[in-house]
């Protein structure tokens, strides 16, 4: 069976974004073939920035055929007593346009029925391809499309398409332009190619200077990299950002070394890193934590590596004498200094300057410096200062620098060594993966500084829908989970909402807040393994030592599968739904007349205290297995007593005892939301 | 053939050929290219539309006193506006930088995507800068909106950095040291020059003044707009985006002032722009 090229040339997209359209073209038109019924081989994906392309093994000629059977009138309206058709018979033809041998007897249920029977041959695989490419095209995504004279919209100008089949053209129309078999080579080294088979494909791309297989490339790369690293004895820091672009970056990398003059290399590491990674356009090393003296870009194409080293090196001086020139202004003033002018900065426009952020942020921290036990005037000393970079030159011309910044100058001020940590730590994790803040002030920054952007939005009515986002409030909730969880922060975080919610402006209860708060902890509790169900077990009951619920949904997820669990989940769903509906709290044990209802109250009571002492030692593993010896107790209580009985005031004290033998449950999980097996 | 006058002339050889009339700059102070008017009304409209022109740019915030190798509150932008844009538009651009002396397979030429976007001329595109062995060298536009307006059809706009292609055809570390003809510096023609504006506008500048003259300017601007001299209009609303600047660069905005103003010369600029469709182009301009 043939073999499909499809290519679509385009004029240079963003290196960022050039994977993903790639990606997106092949799911679209793979996802088209299948819903043509078009079998086919091994699909392989080709992309640069300024291509993508599929080619497709062993594509079907044709759709499968498919037959089609239409019920028609029962036998008995459709033919008459001789077995002619019918007029009802006669109009069902008419409808379908076909002739009476493509009748058929079907029996449904007792009954017979005629049945148009019409086989559907497939269409040829060409025909389909035309509908299909275009349509992969057209509905890839793009972050923003602009318009040209192709009567469509994509992310840059679409320029040319190459589409064979086998050895024979597939007259695509896109964009204004037909398909055919020409595509061009590499912008400056190559040449315009002419493809007679899809086969060709790779290898005259390669002859014509393009390296389409991103496989292949990211391979040239890495091992260009590590050429660097062995040699320079250094370590490439790398970026996942930085990484995407040199993949999107050239069809044709070609490594170029640079040297860093050393005038340079007093510059803090941080600042020099980011000043070469800009926009992706060098790697720069390390070297025991230093930056190294080299640095490694790539060019387009088979250039003069001698001028290109030259080039670069020039950008990088300029680059790297400005960023000096930066860092050299801002040292004239220590940061603390620069605090009051946070006053002239809007943070936004409801919520204030980003000084009215750092006093929110210290009102926080002074919570939290009671409840974690941190010496409150280093943490307040540390919050104080965490926003001043922003009034510095060197993170206004790099962002990404905020709060590493603001602890190198910290530290050069003479700030004690745990404040500039903190202020360093305390914009971390920017984004899902990164490093959590590690140090104790760190932490505690951190969690206030992410806290401060979840309240303050929801409090003036930004809460993030779908996924629209602005100001980044789930990013930061999330984050705010993350270093609870994985730090081990016990804090009510719920009591601390209480605490400070007041001191922001808008109207937004608190409890928005912490509902927000929950499901961020309920996706984390997911992404971490825990089954559904479990999750909804330790979620039952609200509150905000979000470590403590972790911990219980670990020990209780430790559990899932076993069978004591199991029968003690159906045997608290019984506790729990006859007491539903019930207000019902008091109870006397001077009433209960039953031996079971003794039985239970004395294992209620052992329970309760291992339990009880359990949770204050977050020992949620014992206070389960306390729980499990219940089981028996609670399933003779049932098959002994008869809660609902006639006498209300004996009714109402086993409600009375059955709710309070709940909530000691629910401290712990709602073990009825467990999915039994059985 | 290598000083920065030789540039200027040799791209100006190469886009007359293209069929570009070669535009001078235009007489009122503007940040880019982009403002003048050969370029905001020349790619309003269906007309066909092709030029290039050198166009002085004042970016008061950018000076540095004439101290920085390549930062300079005045710049020389060479601007080529192609309207409806021809297909081969990246290949005619790199073909331009040879015509200017530069030998593109000797170096490292990328297209690195950068969208283009001026708040106050209510204006986007997207498009590329072009590095050249890594250094900017060009901003590179598919227009997509001017003065608020959708484009149809849309422009390609071609910024030129003239000192920096200059910094690679000269060899040069500094701007400062660039031939301009034979006989005179770069240096000698802008270094001075430089340092006085810097010391005005970041130092000197009275910002009540530069407040008062916005104002004055912005109600010039209205008045001609409801007379229809959509022209003068322009003119004025290129002096407010002036003065905005200079009250940028002299550090007299608060952030959300900052946007207020910005606002206001938007306002402006989409007047003129539909005032220039609905009136000037159907009544005046053959098509």
């Amino acid at each position: 069976m043939p073999t499909f090229l499809v290519e679509i040339g385009v004029e240079d997209l963003p290196a960022e974004e050039a994977e993903l359209i790639a990606q997106s073209f092949r799911e679209n038109l793979l996802s088209g073939l299948k819903e043509a019924r078009l079998s086919h081989g091994k699909a392989h994906l080709f992309w640069t920035l300024r291509r993508f392309a599929l080619l497709i093994e062993d594509m079907a000629e044709k759709q499968a055929e498919v037959v089609e059977e239409i019920r028609g009138p029962a036998v008995s309206v459709g033919l008459d007593s001789q077995g002619n058709l019918t007029a009802a018979a006669q109009g069902f033809l008419r409808r379908y346009g076909a002739g009476p041998e493509k009748l058929v007897r079907r029996t449904v249920g007792d009954k017979e029925y005629l049945f148009l029977r019409l086989e559907r041959p497939g269409r040829s695989a060409k025909d389909i391809l035309q509908e299909v490419v275009p349509k992969a095209v057209r509905d890839i995504p793009c972050s923003k499309s602009m318009r040209w004279d192709g009567g469509m919209s994509f992310l840059r100008p679409i320029r040319w398409i190459v589409a064979i089949l086998g050895d024979e053209v597939v007259p695509i129309s896109l964009a204004g332009l037909s398909a055919g078999r020409r595509s061009l080579g590499h912008r400056l080294f190559g040449k315009p190619l002419v493809f007679s088979r899809p086969e060709e494909y790779a290898t005259a791309l390669r002859e014509a200077g393009v390296m389409a297989d991103p496989e292949e490339r990211a391979e040239f790369l890495r091992r260009a990299i590590e050429r660097v690293e062995t040699e320079h004895n250094a370590k490439a820091a790398l970026s996942e950002e930085l990484w995407t672009l040199l993949l999107g970056q050239t069809e044709w990398p070609q490594p170029v070394v640079g040297q860093i003059p050393s005038e340079f290399l007093a510059l803090p590491e941080p600042v020099v890193v980011a000043a070469l990674r800009e926009e992706g356009k060098f790697v720069p090393f390390t070297r025991g934590g230093r930056i190294a003296e080299v640095f490694l870009g790539f060019a387009e194409g088979n250039g003069d590596p001698e001028l290109i080293r030259r080039g670069y090196e020039r950008v990088v001086g300029i680059r790297l004498r400005d960023a000096m020139g930066f860092f050299s202004q801002d040292r004239r003033r220590t940061l603390a200094s620069r605090v009051p002018e946070l006053k002239g900065i809007v943070y936004e426009a409801r919520l204030g300057t980003v000084w009215d952020r750092v006093e929110r942020i210290r009102l926080i921290c002074r919570l939290l410096a009671r409840a974690l036990g941190l010496p409150p005037d280093l943490l307040d000393r540390a919050a104080l200062l965490c926003k001043a970079d922003l009034l510095t030159i060197v993170v206004r011309e790099f962002p990404e620098l905020e709060g590493v910044m603001g602890g190198i100058y910290a530290r050069l001020d003479g700030e004690p060594a745990e404040v500039a940590k903190a202020i360093e730590e305390h914009v971390r994790p920017r984004g899902k993966g990164d490093e959590l803040p590690a140090t104790p002030l760190g932490i505690a920054l951190g969690l206030a500084d992410k806290l401060d952007g979840v309240i303050g939005p929801i409090r003036v009515g930004e809460i993030p829908t779908g996924s629209r986002d602005p100001y980044g409030v789930r990013r930061r909730g999330t984050a705010v989970v993350r270093i609870v969880l994985e730090k081990g922060i016990r804090v009510d975080l719920f009591a601390l909402i209480d605490g400070v919610v007041g001191q922001y402006p808008g109207a937004e209860p608190a409890e928005t807040v912490k509902e927000f708060l929950w499901e961020r902890l309920r996706s984390a509790l997911e992404e971490r393994g825990i089954s559904y169900d479990v999750v909804e077990a330790v979620l039952a009951q609200k509150r905000g030592d979000f470590l403590g619920v972790w911990e219980r949904a670990q020990a209780l997820q430790a559990l899932v599968g076993r069978k004591d669990l199991a029968d003690l989940a159906l045997a608290f769903g019984r506790v729990r739904n006859i007491t539903q509906g019930h207000e019902i709290t008091g109870f006397d044990p001077a009433l209960f007349q039953e031996d079971a209802e003794h039985t239970l109250w004395q294992a209620y009571l052992v329970a309760k205290d291992r339990v009880e002492k359990a949770l204050r030692a977050q020992r949620p593993a014992e206070a389960l297995q306390a729980l499990l010896e219940l089981k028996n107790p609670i399933d003779r209580y049932f098959d002994e007593v008869l809660v609902m009985c006639e006498d209300r005031k004996t009714r109402e004290n086993r409600l009375g005892f059955l709710t309070a033998l709940c909530r000691l449950f629910l401290q712990v999980a709602d073990l009825s939301r467990l999915v039994v097996p059985g | 053939m290598n000083t920065f006058q030789d540039l200027i002339l040799a791209l100006h050889r190469f886009w007359r050929e293209q069929g570009c009339a070669i535009l001078e700059p235009y007489d009122v102070e503007k940040g880019a290219g982009t403002f003048n008017p050969a370029t905001f009304f020349g790619v309003l409209g269906p007309r066909p539309w092709r030029v290039a022109y050198v166009e002085p740019s004042r970016r008061p915030a950018d000076g540095r006193y004439g101290e920085n190798p390549i930062r300079f509150g005045l710049h020389h932008q060479y601007q080529v506006i192609l309207k409806p844009p021809p297909h081969d538009i990246q290949d005619l651009y790199l073909h331009s930088l040879e015509a200017a002396g530069i030998e593109l397979r000797k170096h490292d030429v990328k297209f690195a995507h950068d969208d283009w976007e001026s708040p106050t001329l209510g204006a986007w595109g997207v498009g590329w800068q072009v590095w050249l062995d890594g250094m900017e060298i060009t901003q590179f536009t598919y227009f997509q909106q001017m003065g608020g307006l959708d484009l149809d059809p849309v422009s390609v706009e071609l910024t030129y950095g003239l000192e920096r292609i200059a910094l690679f055809l000269q060899r040069e570390e500094s701007a400062f040291e660039l031939r301009w003809a034979e006989w005179l510096t770069y240096g000698e023609l802008f270094r001075e020059r430089e340092r006085q504006f810097s010391i005005y506008h970041f130092e000197k500048a009275a910002v009540e003044n530069v407040r008062t003259m916005f104002d004055f300017h912005e109600s010039e601007a209205k008045e001609c707009l409801a007379q229809g001299l959509v022209f003068p209009a322009y003119d004025h609303t290129l002096h407010c985006s002036h003065l905005f600047n200079t009250l940028d660069a002299r550090g007299a905005l608060a952030t959300a002032e900052r946007e207020t103003y910005i606002a206001r010369v938007r306002a402006l600029a989409r007047a003129c722009a539909e005032t220039y469709l609905t009136e000037v182009v159907r009544a005046h301009i053959p098509r």
